[in-house]
């Protein structure tokens, strides 16, 4: 459970709000010859970052607005907050380091221990 | 729709040999319950009018002024009261407005008025919620247990109001009264709520003596000549 601070109303409960999906993905503009895997990128592709993600949060229970957060996904650290419409603030964000120096790609991956800047491997 | 309560009653006079059309409010089964003196009563505030406002107050903010004789809340969060009549902030172009049954109809046609032209949405909502006034030293203390929402004075002074799950439950909050032996706070709940939250709430008061209450099962009839007795 965590506090979010909801561009409008403040700082609230977790409880209070829902997730929105990756931000800033916009719909392609329809045309007649558009390919069905153009359509499924839009649909399914999502970056997946292991650190920071632009995403949409909606304020449920109170405002009921949408905003944008910006997440490290490997610590949990909400960023920045900015309102529907503006464009994601420049964040400093501690990116974890991956075992052998592949991309930081895969929230999931527990096994992946998270290394803190400075941390000896 | 915000007098009537019930469909049958939108008939102007029923056919000889029937009752009149009757009303009743979500809460209607429920008497005021009070635990020790002066600690936390739960009451129901019956048949207001309630409307949803839909208007950017930058632009629209002066001629709704005009037009309702209040103003927009100032600040997200907020509340204006005049007299009988109140605004709640809801979001940044959202607003609850209230006002006394009585008034509802003349005052949401002023609004329209006042607002032609504006790009605006004003809808009758008075059915959809009612308002459950909980009030008492130990008010802050009960709506505690329900939510989530930090109720310390300094997060929540009076004229406050704010959108929360109340156990469980979506409501908007209001402080309308606030020194501390007499906090006087409304909920306003959906209909379908309000008897869950009702009983949540006397639960929640228990330890200073409020009755515990059934939820309603088997529900009665009961008209409005009965529910006005109430008070
Ligand atoms: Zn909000």
């Amino acid at each position: 459970m965590f506090v979010i601070s909801c561009p409008y109303c403040g700082a609230r409960d977790q409880s209070e709000f829902s997730y929105g999906g990756e931000a800033h993905i916009a719909r392609p503009e329809w045309r007649e010859d558009m390919s069905d895997a153009e359509w499924a990128d839009f649909v399914f592709m999502r970056s997946n970052p292991k650190g920071v993600l632009a995403e949409r949060w909606v304020h449920s229970a109170g405002c009921r607005r949408f905003f944008n957060m910006l997440r490290n996904t490997a610590t949990d650290e909400i960023l920045a907050v900015y309102k529907i419409g503006e464009r994601a603030p420049e964040v400093q964000a501690k990116l974890p380091a991956t075992p052998c120096g592949e991309a930081p790609i895969g929230s999931g991956n527990d096994a992946v221990k998270v290394m803190q800047p400075g941390e000896a491997e | 729709m915000a007098e009537n309560a019930t469909k049958s009653s939108e008939a102007a006079a029923p056919p000889e040999g029937l009752t009149p059309p009757e009303r009743r409010t979500p809460l209607a089964l429920r008497q005021p319950v009070e635990g020790a003196p002066g600690t936390l009563r739960l009451a129901e505030m019956p048949f207001a009018g309630k409307f949803i406002l839909r208007l950017d107050p930058a632009s629209g903010g002066e001629a709704f002024r005009e037009a309702a004789g209040l103003d927009l809340p100032a600040a997200p969060l907020m509340s204006v009261v005049n007299g009988e009549r109140v605004v709640f902030w809801l979001g940044p172009d959202e607003f609850l407005l209230l006002v006394p049954e009585a008034e509802a109809a003349a005052f949401a046609e002023a609004v329209e008025k006042g607002l032609a032209g504006q790009h605006h949405q004003l809808v009758d909502v008075s059915d959809y919620y009612t308002a459950i006034e909980i009030s008492g030293r130990k008010a802050r203390e009960a709506l505690m247990k329900l939510t989530t929402l930090d109720l310390h004075p300094c997060g929540f002074p009076v004229g406050h109001v704010a959108g929360s799950n109340f156990a469980r439950a979506q409501g908007w909050l209001w402080l309308e009264h606030g020194e501390e032996e007499t906090a006087r706070f409304r909920l306003y709940v959906r209909w379908s709520m309000a008897d869950y939250l009702w009983c949540v709430l006397a639960d929640a008061g228990r330890e200073w003596g409020v009755p515990e209450q059934i939820p309603a099962a088997d529900e009665t009839f009961l008209t409005e000549s009965v529910h006005s007795k109430k008070a």
